[in-house]
């Protein structure tokens, strides 16, 4: 019964809730305003400081050593000082021995954005703490 | 008392409304939020591009909220809150999920983090702003409000804004997948010329078969030819322009020859113009 009042103003009420939304919706569309700038603002800084054409540059530097049953997990933090994205990074480490041999390992990561970190890891058979270790970045593709 | 169960009754309505819009955001979000192409993109997407994209897309949000918000809409003013509240649903949503999935990490630039959830909020905001349609039940009062809406959704221009925001959306789910251009070279110009016309014949086929909401009768003077052109070739060319802006949006086109543009385009137009086609059925 109290529906059938409640639906014969509906009309009016229509007319009414659009000139005074509810407080819930103000509240929801300014959190959204908020997000909708942040992110917009966000990318437009991004996009000003951006690249600006430069290449990725990306750092590799060794991160811990942790001997394992089959030899040693070399774990490899890449650094990307550029603001542009590095896809299909290779990495390389070189074991020098003191006797002048080497051993080398390699990896490949996917991507490494502009920057941004990541890891990833060389095994080894010796001790790479008790011999020289050099790491680097190989190369990269263009995403 | 009685004023105070007026004020309560609209921002309860209000709060079903944007729980639905969180279930559309995610409906319609998940099939982006779980393709790693996505957030691939997320850090590589040109800026400009992107802000642009994100601009067009907000249009879209305000234009579908004329009759489909989570809430009815009387004013441009109620259209914009309506938008900006299905965009921060769809910035929540796709923020969380890619959280929960371990996508967005603590050490990752501020750069990646934004631009994944921006490309992601695309889809999921779109399903905000349509769920009231796909998932309210509607009372009596709604219904009548729901012939406003027919009425307005039957005017020639906002069928083809429909068609465009129908092809928007699929265009954008699946031009980042690499499977684009490798259709585009397994085809010959046969299975290219086979392919548009496929499109358009299903184009027609709802264009012909769904009819028109809110009109009995379709438009007058509307024979099989008027149809064919005004609607069906009509949407099929927003579909072809609509898929070239997406795929310019993702960067598709940089690089590409005219050959190679014209078969990447007649590809992604067959889901856009599916996308146009369904367009005034979902929404």
């Amino acid at each position: 019964m109290a529906r059938t009042g409640h639906e014969g103003r509906s009309e009016k009420q229509g007319r009414k809730r659009s000139s005074q939304p509810p407080l819930l919706e103000w509240i929801s569309a300014g959190v959204g305003l908020l997000l909708t700038l942040a992110v917009l603002g966000a990318l437009t800084w991004e996009g000003l400081a951006g690249s600006n054409g430069a290449p990725p540059a990306v750092e590799a530097m060794i991160s811990r050593i942790t001997p394992v049953r089959a030899g040693y997990v070399v774990e490899i933090e890449l650094r990307n000082r550029s603001s542009a994205t590095a896809a299909a990074v290779e990495i390389e480490g070189e074991l020098i021995r003191s006797d002048g041999t080497t051993a080398t390992s390699t990896a490949t990561v996917d991507y490494v954005p502009g920057e941004s970190t990541r890891n990833a890891g060389l095994f080894f058979e010796d001790d790479p703490r008790r011999h020289r270790l050099e790491v680097r970045a190989l190369g990269f593709a263009e995403p | 008392m009685a004023s105070r169960a007026a004020s309560a009754h609209p921002n309860k309505k209000y709060a079903i409304g944007l729980a639905r819009a969180f279930g559309g955001a995610i409906i319609f979000g998940l099939p982006n939020l779980m393709t790693m192409e996505m957030w691939f993109l997320g850090f590589y997407l040109d800026r400009t591009r992107l802000v642009l994209f994100l601009l067009v897309n907000f249009a879209i949000l305000v234009g579908l909220s004329r009759f489909s918000g989570f809430e009815e809409t009387a004013s441009v003013k109620e259209d914009l809150l309506d938008a900006l509240a299905a965009y921060g649903v769809g910035v929540i949503a796709s923020a969380a999920t890619l959280a929960v999935f371990g996508i967005l990490l603590p050490g990752m630039s501020l750069g990646e983090i934004v631009g994944k959830i921006a490309v992601q909020s695309v889809p999921a905001s779109f399903g905000a702003i349509i769920a009231r349609r796909q998932m309210g039940d509607k009372t009596d009062g709604e219904k009548d409000d729901e012939h406003d809406v027919a009425e307005r959704r039957g005017a020639y221009g906002w069928q083809l804004f429909l068609m465009v925001a129908g092809a928007l959306f699929l265009a954008f789910n699946l031009a980042p997948t690499e499977e684009m251009i490798l259709i585009g070279f397994k085809m010959s110009p046969w299975h290219g010329i086979a392919l548009v016309l496929l499109s358009v014949l299903i184009l027609h086929a709802f264009v012909y078969g769904v009819g028109f909401a809110g009109q009995e009768q379709p438009p007058e003077g509307s024979g099989f030819w008027r149809l064919l052109i005004s609607y069906t070739i009509a949407g099929y060319g927003i579909a072809l322009l609509v898929s070239l802006y997406v795929l310019w949006t993702f960067g598709r086109l940089d690089g590409a020859d005219l050959t190679q543009i014209a078969s990447i385009t007649g590809v992604l137009a067959f889901p856009s113009a599916v996308g146009a086609a369904i367009a005034r059925l979902v929404v």
